[in-house]
């Protein structure tokens, strides 16, 4: 199961590919039930209803009604037959989320009473297992399941942190998935004689490549990512053409405000020893891991891999990357041209720095202490080792 | 990288074989109670793999 919001965050129609390749490898893995979150509405709810006809991605939410037709726009509940136990699945959203361009047509009931009228409807259709997929937040998931009798497991989504083991909220088991896909929640319910929740557990296990793959999912992932890296890169191009033509050919260089990046091979003229050390790290390959992984035209990626993306003087399409591809000195130390502004002794580099990109969502294990001493340019003579990289590493196992 | 569904489908078939094995060794004159085993994702936000 998953809780709804699966769909891109980004605007951009481009990503509408995004969504509808996740809806198809959740029908290839047999997803049995999902919810909706906003996310999902993005892009029209016209969209969504029709990408949801094409796939047969049984998606539900309970208190998104439909203003015309006075029904809830997606099935209000799912009833799943598994090993001989009807499993009863619902939906919820906050009351307060904003719809987007799917907001005049839709209106949104209190969670609480859309719940009360679920659960009965469902146990009368023999449901003895109710399952809420919630996209209300930690706090309003736990005070739901507080207040409404009836929830034998939820699984809390919207920001909620990943706990690795769930808990019980008066008699419902709460899992805590963290989000972006990096993790999967196994609960695990004990059944009664007569099919009723007797006891249930929850863990939440990291995605790591340590997981096996499945040929086709993989083939079918190969196919998207090429045909999707290939449509940025187009894109990409044709934009830094129209904005050359925009600017008349005059070239970057003669409409450059005064403070802009320059990259490393001005900065290494006079600060050889630092440059030196500097291409012994990871910083200095971040560009060729977005290459290897054909990533290197996805804007949410290259943000972070190459000096000053889309602002003055830095990266702007991957025809700058000889120059400005990479973690480079002014990703840490700023703009070049600020150089002489600089006091005797420049400021420290910091935690906070690093945090610009080593995020919780992206570099969620990443530990300053340890990864610290691999990057300062006075390299201590008793540097503890980096930890091991899987054999499949990534930022996100703590690059 | 592995893709997050390829891993999925892998976590989902793995804890799918030991749901039945589970079953499978309940013995039929002593019956235990029934498990059923719930995977769940959570707020994927479009993302199917690290960027790199």
């Amino acid at each position: 199961m998953d809780n709804g919001g699966f769909f891109p965050e980004e605007a951009d129609s481009l990503y509408r590919d995004k969504a509808w390749f996740l809806m198809d490898g959740m029908v290839l893995l047999g997803t049995d039930a999902v919810g909706m979150s906003e996310k999902e509405l993005k892009y029209g709810r016209g969209w969504l209803l029709a990408q949801l006809k094409r796939s047969r991605l049984p998606m539900t939410n309970a208190n998104v009604w439909d203003k015309q037709t006075k029904k809830t726009l997606l099935p209000p509940y799912l009833i799943i037959k598994k090993g001989g136990v009807n499993v009863g699945v619902f939906a919820l959203n906050s009351d307060k989320i904003d719809l987007g361009p799917a907001r005049d047509s839709l209106t949104l009931e209190e969670p609480a009473k859309a719940a009360a009228r679920v659960i009965p409807e469902m146990k009368k259709k023999g449901a003895t297992v109710i399952v809420l997929l919630s996209q209300l937040g930690k706090v309003e998931s736990e005070d739901l399941v507080t207040a409404v009798d009836g929830i034998d497991a939820v699984i809390c989504g919207r920001n909620v942190p990943v706990l690795q083991k769930g808990r019980m909220i008066k008699n419902t088991v709460a899992c805590y998935g963290g989000e972006q896909g990096q993790n999967i929640g196994r609960t695990i319910i004990t059944l009664d004689a007569a099919k009723h929740m007797q006891t249930g557990e929850n863990d939440v296990f990291v995605l790591g490549p340590e997981v096996g793959e499945k040929p086709e999912v993989l083939q079918l992932t190969k196919s998207f990512n090429d045909a999707f890296n290939d449509k940025m890169r187009k894109l990409e191009k044709e934009r830094a053409v129209q904005s050359s033509t925009q600017t008349g050919g005059e070239g970057q260089a003669a409409k450059q405000p005064v403070d802009h990046f320059v990259g490393s091979e001005v900065c290494q003229r006079c600060h050889m020893p630092e440059y030196a050390q500097w291409l012994k790290t990871d910083h200095a390959k971040a560009w060729q891991t977005l290459v290897d992984q054909k990533k290197e035209s996805t804007p949410e990626c290259v943000t972070c891999h190459v000096v000053g993306y889309k602002q003055a003087g830095g990266f702007q399409t991957a025809d700058d990357a000889p120059k400005l591809g990479n973690v480079q000195c002014e990703n840490c130390h700023g703009m070049g041209t600020q150089h002489e502004a600089m006091p005797a002794s420049p400021p420290k580099i910091t935690e906070t720095t690093c945090r610009t990109c080593h995020n919780a969502t992206t570099s969620p294990t990443f530990d300053f202490a340890i990864y610290e001493p691999h990057i300062v340019h006075k390299t201590p003579a008793n540097m503890p080792p980096l930890p091991p990289k899987p054999a499949n590493s990534s930022m996100k196992s703590g690059h | 990288m592995k893709s997050l569904t390829v891993r999925l489908v892998a976590a989902a078939v793995a804890l799918g074989i030991a749901a039945a094995l589970l079953g499978a060794a309940a013995p039929a004159k002593v019956l235990e109670p029934g498990k059923l085993i719930i995977l769940s994702t959570t707020d994927v936000k479009g993302k199917n793999e690290p960027c790199g």
